[in-house]
């Protein structure tokens, strides 16, 4: 359950670091927490993908 | 539906509604005006035009007995005499017009046997005054000729203004009757439009309020970090569900950042 979820956190925490995070959980709506309980459904993983994308686009503060 | 949506399709109702209804009110005004046009130029008119004929027929009436009284002047007697026969062919024309005009057949009979005997009264009428003039001025013979004469033309005249009294007061009955089921109807129909009106926009209202209520309680809670158990749940397709999802992002982040917070006390 979530594991593809949480590995987009990781990934955030990588690329952008907390901050990073914190905006994937706002845009997503999930923290990270609850996307360990959250299925890794077709349509969370579009969500998670498109915040990421957004978050890399986005100038790093 | 979005509130914007909602509320411009509310306005346009409103608009509708008030175009409808003030159409239908003045498509009500004319026909109530026709109504009563139509009454003023048949059952009024008629009975007007009956009037002036009985008048006129008592007026002729009026001018024989002048004859018999004043006739021994000569003057007098071509004076009256002329204005008897005025009077005669008046009330003659007079009954023609109005008899082509009535569309009730029994009035019409009425008039019709009217002139029939006006008619007979007329010869009567001759007669009497040859009696007249041949005995000079004398009334007698001439009031012998012709007493009691003018009772059926009258009695008949009598009968069809009364016929005409009555269908003028059926006519005015009818007119306020549908006057009245007129205005009737434009108030149920109105007062429903209205209602329907009222109805809707209480219930947008009511939508509305309830749902930012909840945005509120939401936003009171988040304000005072208060997010422990709480579950924003504001569904719908409208402006206050895309806040409510854009709230469910700031609790994300919230939790989120209390996530790492107590990661990084703990570790």
């Amino acid at each position: 359950m979530g594991a593809r979820l949480v590995g987009f956190y990781e990934q955030a925490a990588k690329e952008l670091g907390v901050p990073g995070r914190m905006k994937l959980a706002m845009l997503t709506g999930i923290p990270s927490l609850a996307a360990e309980t959250q299925p890794d459904s077709a349509e969370n993983i579009k969500k998670f993908e498109q915040a990421l994308s957004q978050l890399r686009q986005m100038p790093k503060s | 539906m979005r509130i914007s949506t909602k509320l411009t399709g509310f306005y346009v109702a409103v608009l509708a509604v008030f175009c409808v209804l003030t159409v239908a009110l003045l498509s009500q005004l004319q026909a109530v005006s026709r109504g009563y046009d139509a009454l003023l130029n048949s059952p009024v008119r008629q009975m007007d035009e009956a009037r002036v004929l009985q008048v006129d027929f008592k007026k002729q009436v009026q001018e024989w007995k002048d004859i018999l009284l004043r006739g021994h002047n000569s003057e007098d007697l071509a004076k009256y005499t002329e204005q008897f026969h005025d009077k005669e062919q008046q009330v003659r024309a007079e009954a023609k017009a109005l008899t082509s005009e009535l569309e009730d057949q029994e009035t019409r009979q009425l008039l019709e046997q009217f002139t029939a005997a006006h008619l007979i009264l007329s010869q009567k009428y001759q007669q009497g005054y040859q009696a007249y003039v041949a005995g000079k001025a004398d009334f007698k013979a001439a009031d012998k000729v012709v007493r009691g004469q003018d009772r059926p033309p009258t009695d008949l005249f009598d009968k069809a203004v009364q016929r005409l009294e009555t269908q003028v007061k059926e006519s005015v009955e009818a007119q306020r009757e549908a006057v009245l089921w007129n205005l009737n109807l434009a108030l149920g129909v109105a007062g429903g439009l209205l209602l329907v009106l009222g109805m809707v926009g209480f219930f947008i209202v009511r939508d509305i309020r309830s749902r930012v209520a909840r945005l509120k309680a939401v936003s009171d809670r988040l304000a005072k970090a208060d997010i422990s158990g709480l579950v924003i749940d504001i569904s719908g397709a409208d402006e206050i569900a895309e806040f409510g999802e854009s709230m469910k992002g700031v609790h994300a982040a919230i939790e989120e950042l209390l996530m790492m917070a107590s990661a990084h006390a703990a570790g």
